[in-house]
């Protein structure tokens, strides 16, 4: 009963995230015409679907048994409840600040609501500090990462390709390069140290690099192959430089949704992931590996969060932000998914949304948008600093109800 | 329903702008642009002692200046200062400023001739007709190289469109020059027939070579200010 009543705040959790996180990282897309709202529903749901169950895990271990230290927690009860008051107090958070357009995270709703939890269970010694400082410091990181990037990414666009002799040409060589670059990163993250790695037996750093760079240059050299045909009408015809990054987006989108689903899914999971071995009365093991099923649940409440709403949104911003055109927008989706993918890969539970907004900045700051309204970092840094006591504070008021009532 | 759909939390969407200032200084510029191309025709006309039309035409020009304005206070409305943008901002709205100058000239001299009309004596007809078609390709020019901002912008400014954009403002001096020129041709011509002129037909032809050469001037500002806006 627990199981299924945490599964179902769970699953709305991954359907909040589909229908926001997803749909605002895969508006530069839509905003820049690479694919209709249709194909971004149906790359995000699909993608999402794969990053969650194949590389979901890492990050759902962190929010799991990282944050608050189970060990400390003696009574299992507790902890249970704990983890369901964490999963309430972040979706109650989550709804209430999407009500009121805030551009908080879900990430940070579900870190700040186990915190609450571990402070007011048994105190100061129940938070791994440590591992609560990383994960802190990867949200300041993470939007300066990305934006450095997307900054670097423009800048050889615009080195690379606009401003030599052939932009054209050389945009059919440069663009994909790049491409095979996040063929490479999809592929290795993928492989290492997951067990779909071990099940094709690509084990070693070696052998993982090395079929990643071979998957990679095929990807690349197959792009390469698609965009042959596309002719120069003169030296000046940056319209279809565009029109190149404009496919070429259609693989960048894909890897953006990707990276989102094996970061994000762990918002709505890790909690539930830390309940049910507690629910089945099995005592709590931050070793277990994360059960498919709920990687899958997840998975499965993004793709119907991009069914269900994440389409509206996507039609209102890929409306709004039209200004992104694809060659920028091909930048933020590599700076903000390399972001977010490496992210997950170290286990590090961060935003993406607001990744994305640090990779608009980086292209912005290498003077590839007419005007970026640096506005909104004050706002974000708002949202960090409201969103981790009101969670916590939800969190705790919640646990404390619920420890009352049962 | 539409409201229903704002129900989102999505940062990026404050991040990027829905509209460019860029596009609004080139829809002021085209704006000037048809200004400036009625002012050509009506002034020939004018010049020509055909005066039938010019009433409306003064206020067509009030009408676009008044489009322009609307135009110029949305750009500036819009530009808060927390707006990152790759050219300097001041530059940006001194560009626009001077632009916008074109306008208020090009009103004012249509205005004042609405309100007197100087007949333009035969002998001097060509000249004005001459300095007039200056003035006006003066300020193509000028509009050449304000459009190629958007190449500049595509491209992040790179220097082969930093290099054609130069070129472009390098021809706007360059029929500037010769329009100050022809001016100075139609002054030495008025002073010429000082004689057979009345005084006050003198003074208003002066002034109408003065305000036909305002235009030109503006147009000349706003290519500097442009130089200086896509100088790294």
């Amino acid at each position: 009963m627990i199981t299924g009543g945490a599964s179902a705040i769970a699953f709305y959790m991954a359907w909040s995230i589909g229908s926001n996180d997803v749909a605002n990282s895969m508006a530069t897309a839509v905003g820049a015409k690479a694919i209709t709202f249709r194909q971004a529903v149906l790359i995000a749901g699909v993608l999402n679907f794969v990053g969650a169950v194949f590389v979901g895990s890492h990050v759902t271990e962190t929010i799991r048994g990282n944050i608050v230290k189970p060990s400390t927690i003696s009574d299992p009860h507790a902890l249970l409840l704990g983890f369901i008051a964490s999963l309430l107090a972040a979706a109650i958070w989550v709804t209430l600040s999407t009500w009121k357009e805030m551009p908080i995270s879900t990430t940070h709703s579900v870190v700040g609501a186990l915190v609450g939890f571990g402070l007011i269970a048994s105190g100061t010694q129940s938070i791994n500090w440590f591992k609560l400082g990383q994960v802190a410091s990867s949200w300041v990181l993470s939007p300066i990462v990305g934006c450095i990037i997307a900054f670097l990414v423009f800048r050889i666009i615009v080195k690379l390709i606009f401003d030599k002799a052939k932009p054209v040409e050389s945009a059919k060589i440069v663009g994909p390069g790049i491409i095979g670059v996040t063929a490479f990163m999809i592929v290795s993250s993928l492989l290492m140290k997951t067990p779909l790695g071990e099940k094709i037996g690509v084990t070693t750093d070696l052998t993982v690099f090395t079929t990643s760079i071979f998957v990679g240059v095929i990807v690349a050299l197959i792009s390469m192959f698609l965009l042959r045909n596309i002719r120069a009408k003169s030296a000046e015809d940056y319209d279809t430089v565009e029109r190149i990054f404009r496919r070429l987006q259609i693989v960048t989108s894909c890897y953006v949704a990707f990276s989102h689903g094996a970061n994000d899914i762990a918002n709505a999971i890790g909690p539930v992931a830390g309940i049910i071995p507690l629910a089945s009365g099995q005592g709590f093991s931050s070793t277990a590996p994360v059960p498919v099923w709920l990687l899958a649940l997840g998975g499965f409440g993004i793709a119907v969060g991009c069914l269900t709403w994440g389409h509206k949104v996507m039609r209102t911003l890929g409306y709004r932000i039209t200004t992104l055109t694809n060659t920028r927008g091909f930048s933020v989706d590599f700076g903000a998914a390399t972001t977010v993918l490496i992210a997950s890969k170290l286990g590090m539970p961060i935003s993406t949304s607001h990744t994305v907004v640090g990779a608009v900045i980086g292209v912005g700051l290498a003077r590839g948008l007419a005007a970026v309204d640096l506005g909104i970092i004050k706002k974000i840094i708002v949202s960090w600093l409201l969103t981790v006591p009101v969670a916590a504070g939800t969190s705790a008021l919640i646990f404390l109800l619920l420890k009352l009532i049962i | 329903m539409e409201k229903e759909v704002e129900h989102f939390r999505a940062p990026i969407k404050d991040v990027v702008r829905r509209k460019s200032p860029f596009d609004g200084l080139l829809e002021h510029m085209r704006i000037v642009k048809k200004c400036v191309s009625l002012l050509g025709e009506g002034l020939t006309k004018y010049i020509d002692g055909d005066y039938e039309n010019f009433s409306k035409l003064a206020k067509k020009v009030s009408e676009l200046e008044h489009d322009a304005d609307l135009i110029k206070g949305n750009i500036r409305a819009h530009l808060p200062k927390n707006i990152f943008m790759p050219v300097d901002k001041g530059e940006f709205l001194w560009l626009l400023r001077e632009q916008d100058a074109i306008l208020d000239h090009a009103e004012n001299l249509v205005e004042m001739l609405d309100m007197r009309r100087t007949k333009i004596p035969k002998e001097l007809r060509d000249d004005f007709k001459k300095h007039v078609n200056l003035v006006v390709s003066t300020v193509e020019a000028m509009e050449k190289a304000v459009e190629n901002v958007k190449d500049l912008l595509e491209t992040s400014f790179i220097r082969r469109e930093r290099e054609q954009t130069k070129k472009f403002i390098h021809e706007v001096h360059n029929r500037e020059w010769q329009a100050d020129k022809a001016k100075y041709t139609i002054t030495k011509n008025i002073y010429k027939l000082e004689k057979k002129l009345k005084p006050m037909d003198i003074y208003h032809l002066l002034k109408i070579a003065d305000w036909i050469d305002d235009i030109a001037d503006h147009a000349e500002n706003v290519a500097d200010w442009l130089r200086a806006m896509i100088a790294r």
